[in-house]
């Protein structure tokens, strides 16, 4: 254990019940080490919580023949290490022992990759340390090819409004697989945050947001392809919702000094070679995402009324009044609920768990109309449609900053 | 005939020296009542001032009063809520103390059974008051709940939900307030047990077909939803 003290490389998986892609997770990082960092002293820590299913066993045992791929080996291989966290089951707790590990272990540069992927190859830790380690960066959000009904809550909310508050376009803020430098993992473990909805979902928006908003160099990194193995059916959407959005607010809380001063969006540098890729159809509910958003329109009436005003209910109402067919949530409505959702947060108008909730419907509706927008459109035509909301975003900004006190 | 006289003016002077010896006392309870409606005035408004200099509101806005005041379905501030409850609670209190300057027997005994019975309507009211609190936000909970699940009678789902707990705090509130404590009881518990009863009956009975297709319907639609749609 004594050479383990200190590290340069540390790569983190959080994990639970996967133990139907870590063996394929722990080989690519294996071998992503051996081919690109063959030099360089690193761990792999495995942040468990708890897992039934064997995870933990098939971490230490997952085996990759370095001479039947590699002309020379490395000097020195990467050391395992599987360890359950303690604190709110949840991938925020898994992280914050890769943090502390980071930094016990001083290590210089860290990534996290989740535990579920598929699609991971060996380069996708030379995409993700690189920038940090070559490129002088101290935070690489990851850039990936995903199906344009994929990431809704990403492409809907969390993408335009990080970018519209903080003038930086990271593509996928909650993308899930992160480079940072040990002095960003540093960071990260002193802040108070470990009670919070950080501890679970919110934990991906939280490290890119903290990153930004304190002055830490940021970059992309173009990873390919997003394949994972589906969602626990347990996690409920608006769970999910709930967590990643109130995380999302109270940043905005947080921040509100740095952000009500930025105007416009740059783009932030970017790596790695940019290709579009086939993806996995996705099949979508648009009928059931419609009748869950007119169900809201009929039951939350006097709710939806006191956060987005009488003016804003009317265009929702109206908009709900369509046939399947014609529905569309235009953008510029979108914008305004979000940021009135956003002010009603502020203003503590009622428990941030049913603030939120009560967002599902009108997200549902949102999403469905952009799915409908899509569904004939290439890949570059979607992110033109994106874009649009990532502008109505930034346009409507002032309405934020007018309204926040 | 001076007899009959007597028999007459008799009552008529028992009259006069009553209301002679009631006027004074009835002239108090009203100086006693008017005093404590503007001492409660003026503490209120002593009050209110303290607590906005005290930034009372903006406290309680970041300790969460106000959202569990919301949580209620009221919408005052929480100030002004303190000030109302501070006023209406000192004018009682003058009214009991007026009306036991009349000192008439029966309303003495009222008077002092009142000051008895304070206690039991302090937590009744305490009762009643987070009973309401906790109502109003396991209904909204339900309301909210419901919608996202894609169920079209949320609203009366959460209202009878609501209603049912209303229900209950009452029954807890006259439990307390000793109101006829066996007959509300046993009220609350054929009604309660009746509805229960009537759901199961319903569910049992009625929905075994319905709720079938429900659960499958709800498995296979979760099953594609969540192995398809990535929202992150």
């Amino acid at each position: 254990m004594a050479d383990l003290d200190k590290t340069d490389i540390l790569i983190g998986i959080a994990s639970y019940n996967n133990a139907k892609t870590i063996d394929h997770v722990v080989r690519a990082v294996d071998a992503g080490l051996a081919k690109y960092f063959s030099d360089k002293k690193a761990v792999i820590i495995n942040s468990d919580g708890s897992s039934k299913d064997g995870t933990q066993d098939i971490v230490k045992t997952a085996a990759l023949d370095h001479a039947a791929m590699f002309l020379t080996y490395p000097v020195y291989p990467a050391h395992r290490i599987s360890m359950p966290y303690n604190g709110i089951p949840g991938k925020g707790s898994a992280f914050k022992l890769i943090f502390q590990k980071a930094v016990e272990m001083q290590a210089d540069a860290c990534c996290v990759i989740d535990a579920d992927l598929r699609s991971i190859t060996p380069e996708w830790i030379e995409l993700l340390l690189s920038p940090i380690i070559k490129g002088g960066f101290d935070f690489a959000a990851p850039l990936y090819s995903r199906h344009k009904y994929d990431g809704t809550i990403t492409n809907s909310i969390v993408y335009p409004m990080t970018r519209a508050l903080y003038g930086q376009r990271v593509r996928q803020p909650i993308g899930g697989d992160f480079g940072f430098s040990g002095r960003l993992a540093e960071f990260y473990l002193k802040q108070d945050v470990w009670e919070t909805h950080v501890a679970r979902f919110g934990i991906d928006i939280w490290m890119t947001t903290e990153a930004i908003a304190n002055g830490f160099k940021v970059c992309q990194t173009f990873l390919g392809a997003k394949i994972h193995d589906p969602k626990d059916p347990g996690s409920d959407l608006s769970d999910m919702l709930v967590q990643v959005v109130v995380t999302l607010f109270n940043l905005t809380e947080r921040h509100y000094q740095k952000w009500k001063e930025i105007k416009d969006s740059k783009e932030v540098p970017t790596c790695g070679f940019r290709y579009h890729v086939g993806l996995e159809p996705v099949k979508v509910n648009i009928g059931k995402m419609l009748d869950i958003f007119r169900t809201g329109i009929s039951n939350l009436k006097p709710l939806w009324t006191e956060i987005m005003g009488q003016g804003d209910f009317g265009e929702i109402e109206k908009i709900g009044g369509l046939s399947d067919r014609e529905f569309r949530f235009p953008a510029g409505l979108w914008t305004g609920v979000v940021y009135d959702y956003a002010i009603a947060y502020h203003k503590k108008m009622m428990s941030s768990e049913h603030l939120i909730k009560s967002l599902t419907p009108l997200y549902l509706g949102r999403a469905a109309s952009f799915m409908m927008e899509v569904e004939e459109m290439e890949h570059h035509k979607v992110e033109e449609e994106i874009e649009k909301v990532c502008l109505e975003f930034e346009n409507q900004k002032d309405y934020l900053i007018n309204n926040w006190r | 005939m001076e007899n009959f006289i007597n028999v007459l003016l008799d009552p008529l002077k028992d009259f006069w020296t009553g209301f002679i010896v009631f006027v004074p006392k009835f002239i108090a309870m009203v100086i006693i009542f008017a005093g404590g409606v503007v001492i409660a005035w003026g503490l209120k408004l002593l009050l209110l001032r303290t607590l906005l200099a005290a930034n009372f509101d903006t406290w309680a806005d970041k300790a969460g009063l106000t959202a569990i005041i919301r949580k209620g379905d009221i919408w005052g501030k929480p100030s002004d809520l303190s000030g109302k409850i501070l006023y209406w609670f000192i004018v009682i209190i003058f009214l009991m103390i007026g009306l036991n300057a009349l000192q008439i027997q029966t309303i003495d005994k009222v008077v002092s059974q009142f000051f008895l019975y304070l206690p039991r309507i302090f937590s009744a009211l305490l009762i009643f008051v987070i009973g309401y609190v906790i109502a109003g936000f396991i209904s909204r909970a339900v309301l909210i709940a419901a919608v996202n699940s894609g169920y079209h009678y949320a609203k009366i789902l959460a209202e009878a939900v609501r209603l049912m707990l209303i229900v209950f705090i009452l029954a807890m509130v006259l439990e307390q307030l000793s109101v006829a404590p066996s007959i509300v009881v046993a009220a609350f518990s054929i009604m309660f047990g009746g509805v229960v009863i009537a759901l199961a009956i319903a569910f049992g009975v009625g929905g075994i077909d319905a709720a079938r297709r429900i659960i499958e319907k709800g498995s296979e639609e979760k099953q594609e939803a969540e192995k398809d749609v990535e929202h992150l």
